[in-house]
């Protein structure tokens, strides 16, 4: 740890604790978590940083969206995102959760990830390198700092927004909104 | 009586404050052995830090309760656990006293993950309480052999003892006894290849899965206080005790990294191999030493 960021630890200690204590959850979206063992592993030691994967999205506060998401794998990740506790981050790893990527024409993938769930960063690639999980890491890092990894607020303030997506791409959702919505509350008040 | 009010205060900060330096340097040793750099060693309290400031959500009123039952059980633990010459309860209890106390940490843990209510948290429970039958048959002997040849429950009489006569584990009667409780500490402790009831990639970590936010930071202080107790237990009963912090500390330190390095090589066992590991060789050895420290007794 860097010996001035110490003044830091006292003025802001949840900012920075958030930001050394990054625990990933385990979660195989797609192709990408191919990337993710060398990362925790020997050869790039992510723990060096307080990156660890964790098991339970309990515990977990960053999620890692590895690679094309099918409507199937959709319906977990929501579930998923929805069940980590704030603050929360989410990062799209690889080029398809971007635009689609090589599936941009698929029937069965998802194009835009950020229309369903909100995304912090993106790493742009197919397949980006292990470094570029550094690479995230240290922008987040940057995010933290400044106020804006907010994403999961932006969930909060828009929820009726994604909860309509959510619900176009994969019929009835069969899960409680997380978050009370609006025309709820307007068709209590007109029945 | 005013020593005897600090030390109660004191004792529990000192577990916890050792404790949660044991989980740093499991992390860092274990990342040494794998060629790895590792994380700060303070990496447990910035993740301790993260999770109480993290909002989480209660699953019920047990589900509160039940923690804190084990974190009360595991400080009451503490008081009676001589460090160095500092034991703040040393005229009452003992070895029985611990032995009961000790299980309330576990359990409180089940009835908190109970009310989780969810079903790797059952299959972890039932995982741990299965181990901890493995292992509390040659725990009990071992304990036993120890309360016969001293012939005392005290757990500080028995540290006295063995400041003026040697260590118990390299005195003969105790040698099979000593032998069987460090084969048998990688169970208590929960490390692998005993780990089975909080597996990661096989249950979501059990009983922890729905641990979040303040929960989990304060599992990880109970862990913190678990691994405390139970290598202290090691080190008064057959290390001889100290008859100064600093080197009980160095005592722990050095039964610490032993354990450590079984985790850092061994694989995980499956639950009919632990149990059948821990019935046969440990307790075999540990009633190997009970008669013998019946018959050195008569």
């Amino acid at each position: 740890m860097d010996r001035n960021q110490i003044k830091k630890w006292f003025k802001e200690p949840a900012k920075m604790a958030n930001k050394y204590s990054l625990h990933a959850i385990y979660f195989c979206t797609g192709c990408g978590i191919i990337e993710v063992p060398p990362v925790i592993t020997a050869r790039w030691d992510a723990e060096r940083f307080g990156v660890i994967p964790v098991a339970t999205p309990r515990q977990a506060n960053l999620f890692l969206i590895t690679g094309y998401v099918s409507v199937k794998t959709l319906r977990a990740i929501i579930r998923t995102y929805e069940q980590m506790y704030e603050p929360k981050y989410t990062v799209g790893f690889g080029s398809c959760p971007i635009n689609g990527g090589m599936y941009w024409d698929s029937y069965n993938t998802i194009k835009h990830l950020d229309k369903y769930i909100p995304i912090d960063g993106w790493i742009a690639g197919c397949m980006p390198r292990p470094e570029a999980i550094f690479i995230a890491v240290t922008h987040l890092w940057t995010l933290i700092d400044k106020g804006m990894a907010n994403a999961y607020i932006k969930y909060r303030e828009n929820y009726e927004f994604y909860r309509r997506n959510q619900e176009m791409a994969l019929g009835k959702l069969e899960w409680p909104p997380l978050y009370p919505i609006q025309s709820d509350v307007r068709t209590v008040e007109n029945g | 009586m005013v020593t005897k009010v600090i030390q109660i205060i004191l004792s529990p900060v000192l577990a916890l404050v050792i404790g949660v330096f044991f989980l740093g340097l499991a992390r860092k040793i274990m990342a040494r052995i794998h060629w790895r750099y590792g994380p700060p060693l303070i990496q447990p309290v910035i993740d301790m830090i993260r999770l109480f400031y993290q909002k989480s959500v209660s699953h019920g009123r047990m589900f509160d309760l039940g923690i804190i039952l084990s974190l009360v059980g595991s400080v009451v633990v503490v008081l009676f656990m001589p460090f160095g010459k500092m034991c703040p309860l040393r005229s009452s209890g003992g070895l029985l006293v611990i032995l009961y106390i000790m299980l309330l940490a576990p359990l409180g843990l089940a009835f908190s993950g109970g009310q989780g209510a969810n079903p790797n948290i059952s299959i972890g429970v039932s995982r741990k309480l299965i181990l901890s039958l493995g292992y509390e048959v040659p725990l009990l002997l071992v304990l036993l052999a120890v309360m016969t040849h001293y012939k005392t429950i005290s757990i500080a009489e028995v540290v006295d003892v063995q400041q003026s006569t040697g260590w118990s584990i390299i005195s003969w009667p105790l040698f099979l006894s000593g032998i069987s409780y460090l084969l048998i500490l990688p169970a208590i402790l929960g490390i692998r290849p005993f780990d089975i009831s909080s597996a990661p990639q096989e249950i979501s970590s059990g009983p922890m899965a729905e641990y979040g936010g303040k929960y989990l930071a304060l599992a990880t202080i109970e862990h913190a206080f678990v691994l405390f107790i139970s290598i202290a237990l090691f080190v008064n009963l057959f290390l001889g005790g100290a008859a100064n912090p600093a080197i009980f500390f160095v005592k722990m330190l050095l039964v610490f990294v032993l354990g450590l390095c079984t985790n850092a090589v061994f694989p995980r066992f499956r639950i009919e191999q632990a149990i059948k590991y821990l019935w046969k060789w440990p307790t075999l050895l540990s009633f190997l030493g009970l008669i013998i420290a019946l018959a050195v007794r008569s």
